[in-house]
């Protein structure tokens, strides 16, 4: 009985024993094939931070995405000024072909040789006289023999020559202003005005309103070489 | 005599082969208890051999023997995972000591016999 006892229960005991082995063995080859216990957790701490991380990272590219967004806004809006600007000051230095309403002004030496004398034979200042009452008269863009007046331009004899933007120029010569027609053509035809002067010279003087001429831009190169901003 | 090594064997072949084709493990966190109760689980049946050779087996000391000692091993172990002391390698080395020392007596009693 005793004897029978032992071995039963030895037998059943070894049996645990065996299967505690068996599934320790397994558990033992499983750990060694998968990461362990506190890596694990390690990863999943990490894991569970970056996904935090992420949430805050995506608030602040929203964030940013938003500024940015304000900021080419601006941008754009500042690039159209500039630009607006920048077309306003090539205008204003006249290096752009411009057209409107204005005036043609033509004036040639006479054509019959006979009547040519030293005063009928057109000289600068008569060009200066011309172009100076155009601009007095709101002229806004001047070029003679299409040559554009800009503020650096001179009307100047050179011998039998007269030298426009240091272009030589010969007669007839056309004179385009762009302005208001009516205004420029009475500050020229004035009585006693330019357009009489040249008559009583002997000067052929036509002038005439245009509802749209086209002045061209400045051709040169316009470059200061000597004079510097100075910073106010 | 011979009969009860040959049921020890036999219980311990049966044991293994169940427990390989069982469809569970343990779960990581528990593999350290579980390493040190079959340790101790081990020692116990090498005890109870011993015992039955020396003829004063009891097998209700031989029972509890065996579950004690497993549970007061997995115990010590994780009692010692929340104190932060590795109390498992008590139990390593104190049931394997003993685990020598029972197979040493073993060893010998085969040989007298």
């Amino acid at each position: 009985m005793s004897k029978k006892s032992m071995y039963l229960s030895i037998s059943i005991i070894t049996m645990i024993l065996g299967i505690m082995l068996a599934i320790q063995f397994r558990t033992a080859r499983f750990i060694e094939q998968s990461v362990p216990a506190d890596r694990a957790q390690e990863l999943v701490a990490e894991l569970s931070k970056l996904e935090k991380d992420n949430i805050k990272l995506d608030g602040e590219i929203e964030d940013l995405g938003y500024k940015l967004q304000q900021a080419k806004k601006g941008q754009s809006q500042a690039q159209a000024a500039i630009l607006d600007e920048l077309k306003k000051a090539r205008m204003m230095a006249g290096i752009i072909t411009v057209s409107g309403t204005g005036i043609e002004v033509v004036l040639d030496n006479p054509s019959s040789p006979s009547r040519r004398t030293s005063i009928s034979i057109i000289r600068d200042e008569d060009l200066l006289r011309v172009a100076n009452d155009l601009k007095g008269a709101g002229a806004e863009a001047i070029s003679i023999n299409g040559y554009r007046l800009i503020s650096t331009s001179e009307i100047r004899q050179a011998g039998s020559f007269i030298n426009v933007n240091l272009n030589r120029i010969e007669p007839p010569f056309h004179i385009l202003a762009i302005g208001n027609p009516e205004k420029l053509r009475s500050s020229l035809e004035i009585s006693g005005g330019l357009v009489d002067y040249f008559r009583d010279l002997g000067i052929v003087v036509k002038t005439q309103t245009v509802n749209s001429v086209t002045v061209p831009g400045y051709g040169n190169n316009l470059q200061y070489r000597y004079a510097k901003a100075v910073k106010g | 005599m011979w009969i009860g090594l040959w049921l020890a064997a036999l219980g311990l072949v049966i044991g293994i082969t169940v427990g390989l084709n069982l469809p569970f493990t343990v779960p990581q966190a528990y593999a350290k208890y579980m390493s040190v109760a079959a340790l101790a689980a081990l020692d116990s049946v090498f005890g109870g051999i011993r015992a039955a050779l020396e003829d004063h087996y009891d097998n209700r000391i031989f029972i509890t023997g065996f579950f004690s000692n497993a549970l007061l091993a997995a115990g010590l172990a994780f009692f010692g995972e929340r104190l932060g002391i590795d109390l498992y390698l008590a139990a390593v080395v104190a049931f394997g000591v003993r685990l020598f020392q029972n197979l040493a007596i073993i060893r010998r009693h085969l040989l007298k016999k």
